[in-house]
């Protein structure tokens, strides 16, 4: 059965490249409805129709809308954290400035498309969600970032080295998902964004100040 | 309202409530129009439960109720009222439960904890239905509807009351910033769901988790 081919790995090489084009073109016409209608809005039919391709083979590719979605997020994420591997080394000062600049980095490039960056944390709560997808909280590398912004803290002496860290970043994950409320409810721009995230780190990093 | 009142709220719909408390007795019609209320209500809270809220359809909700889709809709605008609905009983009674909490706390952070803890048991038979309360509220469609509705206010304000007395008692300082340190807090409340509904975790380990956290976004704000 010669559409069998494609499956093997020694696959020609023109039936490689226009599977990875397919899959170019449901990642594409998936990030702008994501981005227009929402998650729950968004279902695989329409981006099936708008990538050009039929349902089916849409679900030869992807396992779930959310596994979709997370590879939307992974593209578009991939040059702010390379960009954020870049700074960090090089960002000398207190802890609470450094996460500063972690989240004021991130909040610039997440809203750009807020709506996406919502649904990618509605995602999370998905019935269909399936164990390749990677919504919102599973996001390791920004977990692994503000665990490192703390390693380096508690070393230099400005916080405090009995601290519960998984614990600590999870707080400042939820004061960062919360934020993006604001977004949605007050259509708030970056900037108020990143004021209310600045004072939300201040506040819980006066919590683990070696100081009290 | 009275404490009463609110107790009672914790059983039954502020609907049912209404309609057992008028001052002439209900017509037969009226109590009828409520029990059919009540049985499609029932019915969707299950279903949102087993399959989420994009899962469930109306039609899906008439046939669990053994009604026509016609008599859903004569007591409901659509999907998102129905849930509506349920979510505002369910809060009305959350509200109740941690304002009876914070009355049994010793000291803000007990207090606070007992405020967490109220919410995590209450929702311990439910946690599928929080889970599409949360999918519903981050949607950039749905999440209008669950705000400013009256008892997501109230809710938030039990927070913010607890930290009020803390600093007129002074057990915190006069710079607390409590209205944002009291959206913080419920904030986290929010957050630590998704360890109950996805991981499992138990009354007992969201609670210690709790604790931590009550501590660290405590700790700025203590007087000394």
């Amino acid at each position: 059965m010669k559409t069998d081919v494609g499956l093997l790995p020694n696959a020609p090489p023109a039936r490689a490249a226009q599977k990875a084009a397919t899959r170019q073109r449901v990642i594409v016409a998936a990030r702008s409805l994501f981005d227009t209608r929402g998650y729950q809005g968004t279902t695989i039919r329409d981006i099936a129709r708008d990538a050009g391709v039929s349902v089916g083979t849409v679900f030869t590719t992807f396992a779930s809308k959310s596994e979709i979605l997370s590879e939307v997020m992974e593209a578009r994420t991939a040059p702010l954290y390379a960009e954020l591997d870049r700074i960090m080394p090089h960002l000398r000062g207190p802890t609470v400035d450094r996460l500063r600049t972690l989240f004021a980095v991130h909040i610039q490039f997440e809203t750009q498309t807020a709506r996406l960056f919502l649904a990618h944390i509605a995602a999370a709560y998905d019935w269909t969600v399936t164990s390749a997808a990677r919504p919102f909280g599973r996001n390791l590398r920004l977990k692994a970032g503000i665990a490192d912004c703390l390693e380096k803290g508690i070393e230099a002496g400005d916080i405090r080295d009995d601290i519960p860290l998984g614990n600590v970043v999870d707080l400042i994950m939820a004061a960062y998902a919360w934020t993006f409320r604001l977004a949605v409810n007050e259509n708030a721009d970056a900037g108020t964004m990143i004021a209310v995230m600045d004072r939300q780190i201040g506040l819980i990093v006066a919590g683990l100040s070696a100081r009290i | 309202m009275s404490g009463e009142i609110k107790r009672r709220m914790k059983h039954i719909t502020p609907n049912s409530l209404a309609a057992e408390t008028p001052t002439r007795a209900p017509t037969r019609r009226a109590l009828a129009k409520q029990a059919t209320r009540l049985k499609v209500l029932t019915a969707a809270r299950h279903l949102f439960s087993e399959q989420g809220y994009e899962g469930a359809t109306i039609r899906d909700i008439a046939a669990a109720a053994g009604m026509s889709t016609g008599a859903v809709f004569a007591n409901f605008t659509d999907k998102s009222d129905l849930f509506r609905e349920i979510m505002c009983d369910d809060m009305a009674a959350l509200a109740a439960a941690m304002e009876d909490a914070a009355r049994r706390g010793h000291g803000v952070e007990d207090g606070l904890l007992k405020i967490f803890t109220a919410g995590y048991s209450f929702y311990q038979s439910r946690m599928q239905l929080a889970r599409a309360a949360f999918s519903v509220s981050w949607d950039a469609e749905g999440g209008p509807t669950l705000r400013g509705m009256p008892y997501s206010n109230a809710i938030q304000e039990v927070f913010a009351q607890q930290l009020s007395t803390a600093v007129d008692k002074g057990e915190l300082s006069q710079q607390a910033e409590i209205k944002l340190r009291s959206q913080m807090l419920f904030d986290t409340y929010l957050s630590n769901y998704p360890h109950a509904i996805f991981d499992g975790w138990s009354l007992d380990a969201l609670q210690s988790r709790a604790r931590e956290q009550i501590r660290i976004l405590l700790a700025g704000a203590r007087r000394g």
